[in-house]
């Protein structure tokens, strides 16, 4: 049992460092075939996040948006439900976040706050559970539903930040700054890292405790690892298309209404871009488990830090990035780099 | 009632769904071989790219979309390679060739052109338009179908041999039975992997032409310039239940959602923004209402 266990350790690992090393190289290539200057792109592309505290700290921000996203896609990936409208959920969050800000300008700072925060989860959670709702009502295929809901939504959110929310005073796209009070505080002076780093860690263990020890996540896992068998056990499984998704969309809503209060304090347009597609890689690199998903998260905020370091000191673009994240997620899944004993689950239909 | 006003809105239906219709017949080979294809959207993406780039650089439209063509298909065989002979999950390689077609187009085009937004080609090769003078003077039909450019026409002489190539021919059978019966395949000593890759390997030709339509019919780059229309052209094969002749009618209502929004945004005084999530939520009003209807009929075939 324990060497089996071991086994599977190793195979993962190694797969791990094959994936990580090949989008590494593909990164190494296209900045010597595209750059100028590929020596300090290179430099800065890896050691980047690391020579100024500055951006150190900027990374480290970052990752707490990809930790609260990453968790709402392990959730709903461990109970098998589908989530593709984190982009959306994550941006209404963050609009509805800083209108509650906005609309109570002389609340004290922990009473407007938690009505901006719990706006935003609802909102999260209401978007995707909409999906959830209609899979389990008539069958709906939720990996699109909530896609094109979310495709929607970011639409409608995009009018909203230019048009009638939009500051006149302010030449960007943008909606008003919020007041002072609901501002999380910042520890790492002069980067933007502020406090809710230590909600997101907090929300991963609480996310870990909660599948691991509590009857709901109990059911969501049974559910996740076989519905029939889960159906003919006596669990609802109407209710785990459903409940996984709200969770999954709450947690997005949560990732927008921190990048507002915490580093933006407004909603700009297309504040939280990324955050939902990131946060489905962030997840499959932590294999759905809550607590791997702070070294995931970190992990792709370094791959953004490096892009934007290297776009800083040399002349590549911050897009490389994005490169480097697609091939981690052409690959992640690769049973083929990820040993060949295991009885590999699938992770999604 | 104004009477000219529908004719141009159908003339530009015509346009607007060339694109939805290739990469949805493309998709249909893959989901037919049993394959959710996500990719229809980066594929057209980097169809729209290359396609666009390359015949501005070679001056030659044909050069320029054969090789359009060719990156999108290059691009579909490193997804089907990973999905299928490593052995990946199809769903979440398709979202990766989505990320991945975003980042190299962003990239290549700020290389090459210094510029991450819009990318005009002012010397780019006009898309030949084909007239028909004796077709154009009939009435309403002349009008709405002739004076397009010639692709238009390729896409609909695409979806006819798609349908004689599923219906008509083995190959259209082995992809059939691959989504259908892979065990039945592989007993007549085919191997389902190999279709399954053919079926991936036509998505991304398909996909490389709707994106080259997209690019050169307005002879310029946007980053994002499929804005969605790989998802809805993959919903277009569900509403149109996996047939040449549904996925056809589905892009017609696609087509004609957008152009009316088109109008719309003319006549009436509609947010730019409200205009452009119309399809989405067209599209997913149809999913939502196909579904509804699929599930009441197995609930009465039940009973």
């Amino acid at each position: 049992m324990a060497r089996r266990q071991l086994t599977n350790l190793l195979s993962s690992t190694t797969g791990l460092v094959l994936t990580i090393g090949i989008a590494f190289a593909i990164v190494i290539l296209l900045i010597l075939l595209l750059s100028k200057e590929p020596g300090t792109a290179i430099y800065y592309f890896f050691v980047g996040p690391f020579t100024k505290a500055y951006y150190f700290g900027n990374m480290l921000n970052q990752s707490i948006g990809l930790m609260f996203t990453g968790l709402g896609i392990a959730v709903a990936f461990k109970s098998s439900t589908f989530n593709l409208g984190g982009e959306g959920q994550a941006y209404s969050g963050a609009l509805v976040a800083t209108a509650i800000c906005l609309a109570l300008p002389n609340l004290p700072g922990i009473v407007g706050g938690a009505a901006a925060i719990l706006g935003a989860i609802l909102i999260g959670a209401f978007l995707a559970g909409l999906s959830g709702f209609f899979n389990m009502r008539w069958g709906t295929d939720q990996l699109i539903s909530s896609f094109l809901i979310s495709a929607a939504v970011i639409l409608v959110v995009n009018f909203l930040v230019t048009g009638p929310l939009d500051d006149p005073k302010n030449s960007m796209l943008t909606t008003a700054s919020i007041a002072e009070q609901y501002r999380f505080l910042k520890i790492f002076l002069p980067s933007k890292l502020d406090v809710s780093i230590f909600f997101a860690v907090a929300a991963a263990i609480g996310t870990y405790f909660f599948m691991q020890r509590t009857h709901w996540g109990y059911e969501m896992r049974m559910c996740g690892i076989n519905r029939n068998f889960s159906r003919y056990a006596g669990i609802n499984v109407a209710k785990y298309l459903v409940v996984p998704m709200a969770i999954s969309g709450g947690f997005h809503g949560l990732a927008g209404a921190v990048s507002v209060m915490g580093t933006h304090y407004r909603c700009l347009k297309g504040v939280t871009t990324g955050l939902g597609w990131n946060g489905i890689a962030v997840a499959l690199i932590a294999k759905n488990n809550p607590i791997a998903v702070i070294p995931a998260a970190l992990f792709f905020a370094y791959l953004d830090a490096g892009a934007k370091a290297a776009m800083l000191h040399a002349d590549v673009t911050f897009e490389l990035a994005k490169i480097a994240q697609a091939v981690i997620f052409f690959l992640v899944t690769a049973q083929a780099l990820y040993g060949f004993f295991k009885s590999r689950k699938k992770v999604a239909a | 009632m104004n009477t000219s006003f529908p004719i141009p809105m159908l003339h530009s239906t015509i346009r607007i769904m060339a694109p939805f219709l290739l990469a949805a017949i493309g998709g249909l080979f893959t989901e037919l071989a049993g394959m959710l294809n996500i990719a229809l959207e980066g594929l057209m993406l980097i169809g729209a790219f290359f396609s666009v780039v390359l015949s501005a650089a070679t001056g030659s439209l044909f050069l320029g979309i054969a090789l359009g063509i060719g990156a999108s298909v290059v691009a579909a065989y490193v997804f089907g390679f990973i999905s299928l002979n490593l052995r990946a999950n199809i769903f979440i390689t398709g979202l990766a060739t989505n990320l991945f077609a975003e980042g190299i187009t962003v990239v290549l085009a700020f290389q090459m052109f210094g510029n991450k937004g819009v990318i005009r080609f002012e010397n780019l090769p006009r898309l030949p338009v084909l007239s028909i003078p004796a077709l154009q003077r009939v009435p309403v039909i002349g009008d709405i179908f002739v004076g397009h450019n010639v692709l238009v026409y390729v896409s609909w002489l695409m979806v006819v041999i798609a349908a004689i190539i599923i219906y008509k021919t083995a190959f259209g059978l082995r992809v059939r039975g691959t989504g259908s019966n892979p065990a039945a395949v592989e007993a007549i000593g085919l191997s389902p992997r190999r279709y399954r890759m053919y079926a991936i390997l036509i998505s991304g030709f398909t996909c490389g032409l709707a994106g080259a339509i997209l690019s050169l019919q307005m002879g310029a780059f946007v980053p994002g310039i499929t804005s969605g229309r790989g998802w809805i052209a993959l919903v277009a094969i569900y509403l149109g239940a996996k047939t040449p002749h549904g996925i056809l009618i589905a892009c017609i209502v696609f087509g004609l959602a957008e152009s009316f929004s088109n109008y719309a945004q003319g006549a009436i005084d509609i947010p730019a923004d409200f205009i452009l999530a119309f399809p989405y939520i067209i599209t997913v009003i149809a999913m939502i209402a196909y579904s509804i209807v699929r599930h009441y009929r197995l609930k009465g075939s039940e009973g």
